[in-house]
């Protein structure tokens, strides 16, 4: 990774503003399309772990599952759901470069930007500036936004899995729908053929990478 | 811990709202327990033999502690209730998102009295409770039901999510049921029944509210080693990929399966396989529960290609079907096509109504033709018209859905509370005895499995609190012969034996209890079955349960609150005059013997009191009547059960006389029969 300048936010972050060399998140969430349930079990981990003290609630999640239904190799009618999750767009991240206060900083363990909530004054304008829509706004008017929980995202932990849905047999024990994965594996795969991009193809790729266990 | 309780008085248009104590929880650990509880203090101030259909009934929808909070378990949701089919406690549950969303509205118990004087349905959202008019959608089916009141309540503050009936439920059909989102019913004990007597036509729900958990590391962490389990476990795998559905193969391995109202004990035709209908059916899982690890549910869309039968069908899109979809469709009446299975499933989940029950009235009327013990005059009385009732012919069995439902002409109206009702009455109404060729369980309930070889399984269709059922005792140490969890269970591989009836009433008790618990934990009961012992209820799910509420207990002591809540449905049965006599089950599986399959020959009349008596035993209740005994219920601290029993007559010893519940429902219920 390239030096980059860092900036002192009074609490002791680091912060990046617009125009600076900004961090490239080297590590980010993935989704498979199509394979996603709508169990909803992201966004009770993340609302978990986000929420204020010892409370549930999905209005606390940075993640929400769409219905978008896509047509694919495995899935021909389109049926299926996809979590909308955070990109962690780059140079800089649209939600960032918005920010009339430049609330936003970069995680020093992850690179992910961050709302500093002191600095936010809970204009919203991040929520349409994101390409993604996965900027949401709590209850109390706070901006929520995926920070990768330090490095071990809970929606990754907690994503069921679904190694069936591709009709190939015993091969998958573990298929998540959604991935903590490099950014630079994951490019290799996107480069490649076209069916070598959906569900089976990406399996397939991260499989012969070791990235998923397989039991078969 | 604590619970938001919301209680509607729908003949007052009274709202009121309540919490449920921690010492509740503590007592009836949540769910299903805290369910039955507020239904056993609702008819200490109401006649508890009201007819299930009158405004003294109670209608309680609940969710356990653990649903929807990401245990991974998968959310269930509960209905409790006198059933209108059965006349005995009656309780149903079902998954989906509503029992989910239902947490978020802030009450987890909703509590429907009284009868409203038009059709109403109930709008919570968050803490605004509305009784909305619902004129507009009355005669419509479960699905646009959904869609329409959807579209009406909007997406805001959260999306909407119902609890609707179809045509069947309007029309107080007893086994109508109760249906989720459109797409997954509440089938068993008739809550279809007692919504339509309410004027009740649906319950939508949005919320955004908070759910306290006492520990969410520990629940995190807990969900994420209960994760890595089941990644290990090869039979999950299987039920990600076909549901119940691979018990159809199973069950033609052991003779299990149900043919032609039980005439025979395996699937005739190659096609109703599970390898064939993930093969050709299988798509997309998008109707699953919330907050589950396995999602086993599935949708299809029929193009057309699969089957000659398919045809009918094109475009056809909704759930797949259960293993007991199937076995009412392809077993019960012997259709033997993929789609039109399907097809099945479909429609009664449409108009509402429970397939089980139902696929044995039809096909107690076809057996009855196929024997030639009606004639076409008989067939024309009943229907108003020719009917054909050819085994398996899917436009009959469609018409014959509708007649129900609608409860157009006699044979709706014989067959409304089930086939047991239906051959009763019928019978009376020919003076010729057909009972034998009717197939019931305890209350008179249906159920769509070869029974006669399974001891365990048979006796849990005798002594399930609900009426004929396998969910409150699930048998699977002996049906799948699992001679490992006797030994873990009793010490001893005998249980695991199906050809003898030793430790098989102790398995309907122990695991009666073990169901209680996760049925009051308010979450899935299949994925304790991947690994009983790993997946232990009163240990491993127990940890969890601990995380959410705070409440910690050893193992024995959660096993007493499972005992003590199966103590709690059975007292609710005693008060109606329910006695060792009532828990009996039908002429065919006591005395005919099994048809075929690896167990032909066998008779459930070898084994049954035996297995009856020793489920007593373990039970602690008087074997002579089948009541409780009040040290049993000291034991359990019931002491004030134990006194409103006393009261009743119906506590062991104490006692004089019980009354009899099937006379006394038919009185009050019979639909008479128009000339």
């Amino acid at each position: 990774m390239q030096e980059t300048r860092q900036k002192e936010l009074v609490n002791g972050e680091v912060w990046y503003r617009p125009g600076d060399d900004v961090p490239n998140v080297p590590t980010k969430l993935f989704a498979l399309q199509n394979l996603c349930t709508d169990c909803k079990m992201c966004e009770v981990a993340c609302s978990l772990i986000h929420s204020p003290e010892g409370e549930l609630n999905p209005v606390w999640t940075r993640i929400k599952i769409d219905h978008a239904p896509q047509v694919s190799r495995v899935s021909k009618d389109g049926f299926g759901f996809m979590p909308a999750i955070c990109h962690h767009c780059a140079n800089p991240p649209p939600c960032a470069e918005v920010c009339p206060t430049d609330a936003f900083y970069y995680d020093p363990e992850t690179q992910a930007a961050v709302i500093d909530q002191d600095k936010c004054i809970q204009c919203m304008e991040c929520v349409p500036g994101c390409p993604f829509d996965t900027v949401f706004v709590a209850p109390t008017g706070e901006l929520l936004k995926c920070d990768l929980c330090g490095g071990d995202p809970a929606c990754v932990k907690a994503c069921s899995t679904r190694p069936e849905m591709l009709n190939a047999g015993k091969q998958y024990p573990r298929l998540p729908v959604l991935f903590y994965e490099e950014k630079a594996a994951f490019g290799q795969i996107l480069r490649q053929k076209p069916e070598a991009r959906d569900e089976v193809g990406i399996m397939q790729a991260m499989l012969s990478k070791g990235k998923v266990s397989s039991a078969a | 811990m604590e619970g938001g309780l919301l209680r509607v008085d729908l003949t007052t248009g009274t709202i009121k709202k309540e919490r449920i104590p921690h010492a509740l929880f503590e007592r009836w650990v949540g769910g299903s327990g805290i369910n039955d509880w507020l239904m056993w203090e609702h008819f200490l101030k109401h006649d508890p033999m009201c007819d299930p259909r009158s405004p003294d009934n109670i209608f309680i929808f609940g969710v356990g502690p653990l649903a929807g909070v990401g245990s991974g378990i998968g959310v269930k949701g509960r209905l409790t209730f006198k059933s209108p089919c059965y006349g005995i406690f009656g309780d149903s549950a079902g998954g989906g998102k509503f029992p989910y969303m239902v947490r978020f509205s802030g009450f987890d118990y909703i509590v429907v009295t009284g009868k409203a004087p038009k059709p109403v349905y109930l709008h919570i959202c968050n803490e605004e409770v509305t009784i909305c008019d619902a004129t507009h959608l009355w005669g419509k089916g479960c699905e646009e039901t959904h869609e329409m009141l959807k579209q009406e309540l909007g997406d805001y503050p959260s999306t909407t999510h119902t609890l609707s009936i179809g045509q069947a439920g309007e029309n107080q059909v007893g086994i109508a049921g109760v249906v989720s989102d459109g797409w997954r019913i509440h089938a068993r004990s008739g809550g279809g029944g007692v919504m339509g007597s309410k004027n009740l036509k649906a319950i939508a729900v949005q919320g955004n509210g908070g759910v306290k958990i006492d520990n969410p590391n520990g629940l995190l962490e807990w969900s994420d080693d209960f994760r890595q389990k089941l990644d290990g476990n090869e039979a999950a795998y299987g039920f990600k990929r076909r549901g119940t559905l691979g018990a159809v193969e199973m069950y033609q391995r052991i003779g299990g399966n149900f043919w032609r109202n039980n005439q025979g004990a395996l699937f005739r035709g190659e096609e109703v396989r599970s390898d064939n209908w993930v093969k050709k059916y299988h798509k997309y899982s998008e109707v699953c529960s919330s907050d589950c690890y396995i999602a086993c549910d599935g949708r299809y869309k029929i193009e057309g290609h699969e089957s000659e039968q398919a045809k009918k069908f094109v475009g056809e899109t909704f759930r797949h079907p259960e293993y007991l979809t199937t076995a009412s469709g392809a077993g019960a009446m012997d259709i033997r096509d993929w789609a039109e299975v399907a097809h099945w499933g479909k429609i009664t989940n449409d108009y509402g109504i429970d397939n089980q029950d139902l696929s044995c009235s039809i096909g107690f009327i076809m057996e009855l033709k196929q024997r030639e013990l009606i004639s076409d005059r008989d067939v024309e009385e009943l229907f108003g018209k020719p009917q054909s009732l050819e085994w398996g012919n899917i436009e009959d069995i469609e018409e014959l859905v509708k007649n129900v439902s609608y409860q157009t002409n006699p044979f709706g109206w014989l067959f409304r509370d089930g086939a047991y009702w239906g051959a009763l009455r019928y019978s009376e109404q020919k003076g010729q005895n057909f009972m034998k060729y009717a197939i019931y369980g305890k209350g008179g309930a249906s159920f769509t499995e070869e029974m006669r070889p399974f001891p365990t399984w048979m006796n849990n269709m005798a002594v399930a609190s609900r009426g004929s059922d396998h969910l409150k005792g699930i048998g699977l140490i002996e049906k799948f012969q699992r001679k490992d969890l006797s030994k873990a269970y009793f010490g001893t591989p005998i249980a695991g034996d199906p050809t003898v009836p030793d430790l098989k009433g102790a398995c309907t008790a122990v695991l009666e209890n073990q169901v209680a618990l996760i049925n009051s934990y308010g979450v899935c009961l299949f994925h304790w079955l991947l690994d009983p012992l790993s997946y232990a209820p009163e240990s491993y799910y127990g940890e969890a349960y601990t995380a959410v509420t705070g409440i910690d207990r050893t193992k024995e002591e959660r096993m007493l609150d499972g005992e003590r809540i199966c103590n709690l449905e059975k007292a609710y049965n005693s008060r109606l005059g329910l006695r060792r006599e009532h828990d009996t089950i039908c002429e065919r599986w006591m005395h005919e013997p099994c048809p075929e399959g690896p167990n032909k020959g066998r008779v459930a009349a070898d084994m049954f009191e035996q297995v009856l008596d020793e489920y007593y035993e373990w039970r602690g209740w008087d074997k002579e009547t089948g009541l409780q005994t009040r040290k049993k219920l000291e034991e359990l601290g019931m002491e004030d059960v134990a006194d409103v029993l006393a009261a009743d007559n119906a506590i062991a010893g104490e006692s004089r006389s019980g009354r009899a519940v099937h006379v006394e429902m038919k009185a009050s219920d019979d639909p008479g029969i128009p000339d």
